[in-house]
């Protein structure tokens, strides 16, 4: 087990008051919070940071934790010494920081483990409906397009009879419905926790969300497509074969097109319940002059062609 | 886990835009529906039909309220905060969004 230091975690001198404990925490959690924060590994430091502001805030838990002593590093292993904690009574429970599930193997130890608040109900006598579950599923974009069956693993944090904390893996076969989009949910009835005595379980949300594709990009229903082209097919205009999720199509291209011009091909993305567009994003490829005819005929084009990129920035050639 | 749970697939009812009742949705959350009827007071999610009893939520409306719910537990914000954090990020997912169908990912 290794040794956790609160102090460090929250950037804080161990003398710190409680206005400045709780203006830290306040800091942090704002650039931490899994809702708000991109930054990386931003959901393990929001709990790491909950962890040592529970300790912190906490007067009972602080003072025993300062009586271990400032020598011990972070990620030091760490055994507490016996009877550490004897004069010190703690107030079970009190968790406001969300699952107490999530706290480290360090602060169990020190602290034991906290109440459980949807398996602490199922321990009364009352009949009672199991909380509902949540999980973000990725799935790829052709199980949208086609409909598929994926199989799917869950964890979920579960009480034993002995009123530990365990993490309960399950794995679930689904049926991803055609046409189903980012940010939509499934609901499967019964699939929550289950509920106390003779109560229903309760339902399991899953939230979907698009692996990254190699080929495409998805906005709500549309799906787009950049499209490599030659010079001359943007300019002349050609025929090309297009990759789509429904198998390859023939793009016209019209003459005159420009780096970035979109063309659309009406209810070719997502199939939703309003089917969205598949839109083809033109990306012009240069020839690479790698031999003495592609060479010479960029030579040509330079002395025939009177083609100044620059205009429109008012630079003229001599 | 058995054979038999191997073969079965789950059929889900997939949420559309107005399926969720304010005590399916409070029953989501795990909140009372005090809680969720200030947060359409205050805007931050809103259902279709007039009436509270004809009230139906949106599968965005469930994502919003337990952001809602986060925020207010963890930050301390109370809900004028919470409505301009959620529009705030939309805003920028909205932004990211665009800038993905640009290619710059």
């Amino acid at each position: 087990m290794q040794y956790k230091d609160y102090y460090k975690i929250m950037g804080l001198s161990r003398d710190a008051n409680k206005d400045e404990i709780k203006r830290a925490y306040r800091k942090l959690a704002r650039k931490y919070h899994p809702d708000v924060s991109k930054e990386k590994d931003a959901e393990a430091k929001f709990k790491e940071l909950g962890e040592a502001y529970e300790v912190l805030k906490d007067p009972e838990k602080r003072a025993a934790y300062d009586q271990l002593g400032a020598h011990w590093k972070a990620g030091q292993d760490f055994r507490p010494p016996p009877n550490w904690n004897e004069g010190f009574e703690f107030k079970g429970g009190g968790f406001t920081s969300g699952d107490s599930g999530a706290f480290s193997d360090f602060f169990e130890q020190l602290f034991g483990r906290a109440g459980f608040s949807a398996a602490e109900r199922g321990q009364y006598g009352f009949h009672a409906r199991g909380q509902d579950s949540h999980a973000k599923i990725y799935i790829d974009l052709e199980d949208s397009f086609h409909g598929a069956t994926r199989n799917i693993s869950l964890s979920t944090p579960e009480m034993t009879a002995q009123g530990q904390v365990q993490v309960k893996h399950r794995s679930l076969n689904i049926k991803i419905p055609k046409g189903i989009k980012a940010g939509q949910h499934i609901r499967l009835a019964g699939q929550g926790s289950p509920g106390a005595g003779s109560g229903q379980s309760g339902d399991l949300f899953l939230e979907i969300a698009f692996n990254n594709h190699p080929l495409y990009r998805v906005l709500e229903t549309d799906v787009y497509l950049d499209l490599p082209v030659a010079p001359w097919e943007a300019v002349l205009g050609a025929k090309v074969k297009v990759p789509t999720p429904e198998g390859i199509v023939d793009l016209k291209i019209p003459a005159n097109s420009r780096q970035g011009s979109k063309l659309r091909l009406t209810g070719r993305g997502l199939p939703a319940r309003v089917p969205g567009d598949f839109y083809v994003v033109l990306q012009i490829a240069l020839p690479p002059a790698d031999t003495e005819k592609a060479k010479a005929i960029y030579q040509k084009m330079q002395q025939e062609l009177a083609f100044n990129p620059r205009q429109a920035l008012g630079v003229y050639q001599q | 886990m058995n054979s038999r749970d191997l073969l079965l697939v789950h059929i889900g009812t997939v949420i559309e835009e107005d399926s969720l009742t304010l005590g399916q949705l409070c029953r989501a959350c795990d909140v009372h529906a005090d809680w969720i009827i200030s947060l359409v007071e205050e805007g931050i999610i809103e259902p279709q039909g007039e009436d509270i009893r004809l009230w139906r939520f949106s599968g965005a409306s469930l994502v919003r309220a337990r952001i809602a719910l986060r925020i207010q537990r963890d930050l301390g914000v109370n809900l004028a905060g919470i409505a301009l954090v959620l529009d705030l990020i939309e805003e920028l997912e909205g932004l990211r969004a665009h800038m993905k169908t640009l290619g710059h990912v």
